[in-house]
């Protein structure tokens, strides 16, 4: 799999002779090796749930965020580096922030989505002249959850600078075993209690340590309460709703 | 910078053996200034109703005493397909400087165009209206001299219509006239389509006095005001006349008319 | 002498007196043209049935002085375009080199419909307002004839501030005042054009140049007039204005040789 790749590795912007960009392959790479990241969207709203992990009993795990809000109407869930996650986001909010300023209207999902991902291919130059502004690739991996005048909506992004639009999606280290989890349990009908406790089940059966209301996090976004992060009351709660076993 | 390069000596320092340096340009020399801007005259007008929205203009174009042309539209449908605007919802009007009046429409054309590429779906007139502020304002300090009126129909279907200054301040209204014959077709909108001024008969006197009470246009009744509303203001104001152009949007789409206007 | 290269070459303070530097400009913005200098006057135009015809004389003053006689203010940019130029004729220049680049980027490749008269209007008329935008404006009235897309007859003016229009007969200057009254007893409006022949156009613009050397100072007899239609352009650059009548000079005050 990685013979006669070493010429091309190094130029990210030079094609392979098969056709390939291996420095965006191995972002893809990078994202696998994050904790695991879920969305499930329904009806009502979407759920992202996300596992941190304490890898110290010292860790204050409150500042594990990797949730977190772009506008009252979208969130979004990471895997993979954090740090360029936060340019990502960044990006997010002022994009949000412009649309709302100059249309008076709520930024789109999608176009949020589209947004963030003109700016995972600035490692190039711009079409228009643009300087690069970036080294190399994203190493992250969003999952970008939001409620806009078309309800509900559940995109993936990557660092390639593709998105899609899903129902379930699962990302990180155990997004394998987790995906085929949710295509399994995942149903049109689905509530949003439980999507809740769907994310947490499948979260449950990736990870390496045992689920709590601490090692996890949730957050949704629904019309009414647009994006929310759960609060440790909330967590436990739904914590204390997953099947015993 | 301009001074370091301008090839002039510098006006201090040492040693320098034109001593009488002058500090300002010799009086006496007449400076001819350039004005980037003209008026162009006409008038516009725009009225909504409960599910609709008329926006008129007349099409005579001056230079002072000059009619420069007796067809220059000031109406622009805005956003829809390819170069005649197919399928547009939303209607600009311009009056003030044309060349101004110009520029904005296809400025403000082409974002809402991109819109609908970027966005997948069609801009709603609010967010054309504030963005339209935006493009205002933006040229604050050089601004685009137009009296600017937007309409179209609300996310409920009703009539909706924007009016700005030049720089770009909007408000949401009923009615509104702009440009060279405003003054004069204001005040008939303001008792003709809100009733300012008048009364319910027999109500009281002074303050038990009760207004008569507004009730949506029908549209047709809508068309005659504005009708005659530049009929009057062609007997009075120089520069408006020729031809009147009329836009009714709806949400079967864009109506367009023309009706011919005195040429004095 | 001193390190300042400004002040070497210049007349002795001690020989000649302080010298007026009032022509420096002293570190003041920069600034572009504020009016014209040499100076074409007006254009007229007037559409007929299949094309247009176009008129303008070939003087270029300066301020009230006749100064150039020979310049020619019609120019043809290809078989269906011609461009009257009114005003500053440094400028009209300038435009002329840019129209000339712009052809020759245009016929690089062999194919492709050449640039109407809309075309060129549209390009023009940018060219104008971005300079006006600039504060830095080419001092001109332009007239574009020429045909349309489909191939129906074009007429539209575009001016230093970048305003646009279009109407059956223009006039720029003074021909604004003079002329256009004139064109348009004989075509109103659009639909008078389809009545108008080609014949019957020229003699009109003819007329108009007529009234605009009896009337304007700055004004000559020699002229160019251009017709365009389908068939391409026809453009005489060293006309002169017949039948000339100052008969009626003689019942003016002032104009004849009777002084009261």
């Amino acid at each position: 799999m990685f013979i006669a790749r070493s010429e091309y590795d190094r130029g990210i912007n030079t094609f392979s002779p098969e056709g390939r960009l291996f420095q965006v392959e191995y972002s893809l790479e990078a994202i696998k090796l994050g904790s695991t990241a879920i969305g499930v969207a329904t009806g009502e709203g979407v759920v992202l749930g996300v596992e941190k992990r304490v890898t110290s009993t010292l860790l204050e795990t409150s500042s594990v965020e990797k949730i977190v809000e772009i506008d009252r109407h979208i969130g979004c869930a990471m895997s993979g580096l954090q740090a360029d996650a936060r340019s990502m986001v960044e990006h997010a909010r002022v994009e949000s922030q412009n649309h709302a300023f100059h249309y008076n209207e709520k930024l789109r999902v999608e176009s949020c989505t589209q947004a963030i991902c003109d700016l995972a291919l600035r490692f190039g130059e711009g079409a228009q002249g643009e300087d690069s502004i970036m080294s190399r690739p994203f190493g992250v991996a969003l999952l970008i959850a939001g409620y806009d005048e078309d309800g509900p909506s559940l995109y993936h992004a990557e660092p390639s600078g593709t998105f899609y639009r899903y129902d379930a999606k699962a990302i990180g280290s155990g997004s394998e075993g987790a995906q085929a989890e949710l295509q399994n349990e995942f149903h049109k009908s689905l509530t949003l209690p439980e999507a809740e406790v769907l994310v947490l089940k499948t979260l449950k059966q990736v990870m390496e340590e045992k689920l709590d209301s601490k090692n996890v996090q949730l957050a949704s976004v629904t019309k009414e309460k647009g994006f929310r992060i759960y609060t440790d009351a909330e967590m436990e709660e739904v914590v204390g709703r997953l099947p015993t076993n | 910078m301009a001074s370091v390069f301008s090839g002039a000596p510098p006006q201090s320092g040492p040693g320098y053996s034109f001593k009488q340096t002058p500090t300002e340009a010799p009086s006496g020399t007449r400076q001819h200034g350039f004005y980037p801007y003209t008026d162009n005259g006409g008038s516009t007008l725009g009225i909504s109703g409960a599910d609709f929205t008329i926006l008129a203009g007349d099409t005579r174009h001056t230079s002072g005493y000059n009619i420069n042309t007796r067809y220059a539209p000031k109406l622009f449908k805005i956003g829809g397909e390819g170069p005649d605007n197919k399928g547009a919802s939303i209607v600009l009007s311009v009056v003030g400087f044309a060349a101004d009046g110009e520029a904005l429409k296809e400025r403000l054309d082409t974002i809402v165009k991109m819109y609908k590429y970027q966005h997948g779906k069609p801009m709603s007139v609010a967010a054309c209206a504030q963005r339209l502020s935006h493009i205002l304002y933006g040229k604050r300090f050089f601004p685009y001299y137009v009296h600017a009126i937007l309409g179209g129909l609300d996310e409920e279907g009703r009539g909706a219509l924007y009016s700005y200054d030049p720089v770009g301040s909007y408000e949401r209204e009923q009615c509104r006239a702009a440009g060279a014959a405003a003054s004069l077709i204001m005040p008939f909108l303001d008792n003709q389509v809100n009733f300012k001024n008048q009364y319910v008969p027999d109500s009281g006197s002074g303050h038990e006095l009760q207004e008569k009470p507004r009730t949506p246009l029908d549209q047709n009744h809508v068309l005659e005001l504005v009708r005659d509303a530049f009929t009057s203001a062609v007997e009075r104001h120089i520069e408006v006349g020729d031809g009147l152009q009329v836009m009714i949007i709806k949400k079967e789409g864009i109506m367009e008319a023309f009706h011919p206007l005195k040429q004095d | 002498m001193n390190h300042l290269p400004q002040a070497w070459g210049r007349p002795r303070d001690d020989v000649y007196g302080a010298y007026d530097q009032s022509h420096f400009q002293m570190g003041g913005p920069n600034q572009h043209t504020q009016s014209p200098i040499v100076t074409g006057t007006s254009v007229v135009a007037a559409k007929f049935k299949d094309g247009i015809v176009i008129a303008a004389d070939n003087l270029a003053s300066y301020g009230s002085l006749a100064r150039f006689t020979d310049v020619k203010r019609l120019r043809k940019f290809n078989d269906q375009v011609v461009v009257g130029f009114g005003g500053d004729v440094s400028d009209m220049q300038y435009l002329d080199r840019l129209l000339n680049s712009l052809d020759i980027r245009e016929n690089y490749g062999s194919d492709g419909t050449p640039l109407n008269a809309k075309n060129l209007h549209t390009y023009l008329s940018k060219v104008m307002y971005k300079r006006r935008s600039d504060f830095n404006p080419l001092w001109n009235h332009l007239l574009i004839a020429g045909l349309d897309g489909e191939d129906k007859p074009f007429l539209a003016s575009a001016d230093l501030l970048g305003t646009t229009f279009s109407a059956p007969t223009l006039a720029t200057g003074f021909g604004a005042h003079l002329a256009q009254p004139i064109l348009r007893r004989s075509i109103p409006d659009e639909a008078a054009v389809p009545n108008v022949s080609r014949e019957e156009a020229v003699l009109l613009v003819k007329e108009a140049m007529k009234v605009l050397f009896y009337r304007d100072a700055r004004s000559m007899d020699k002229y160019s007039i251009a017709v365009v239609t389908k068939d391409g352009v026809e453009l005489k650059q060293d006309e002169k204005l017949e039948s000339q009548s100052w008969a009626f000079a003689e019942g003016i005050r002032g104009y004849g040789t009777q002084v009261n």
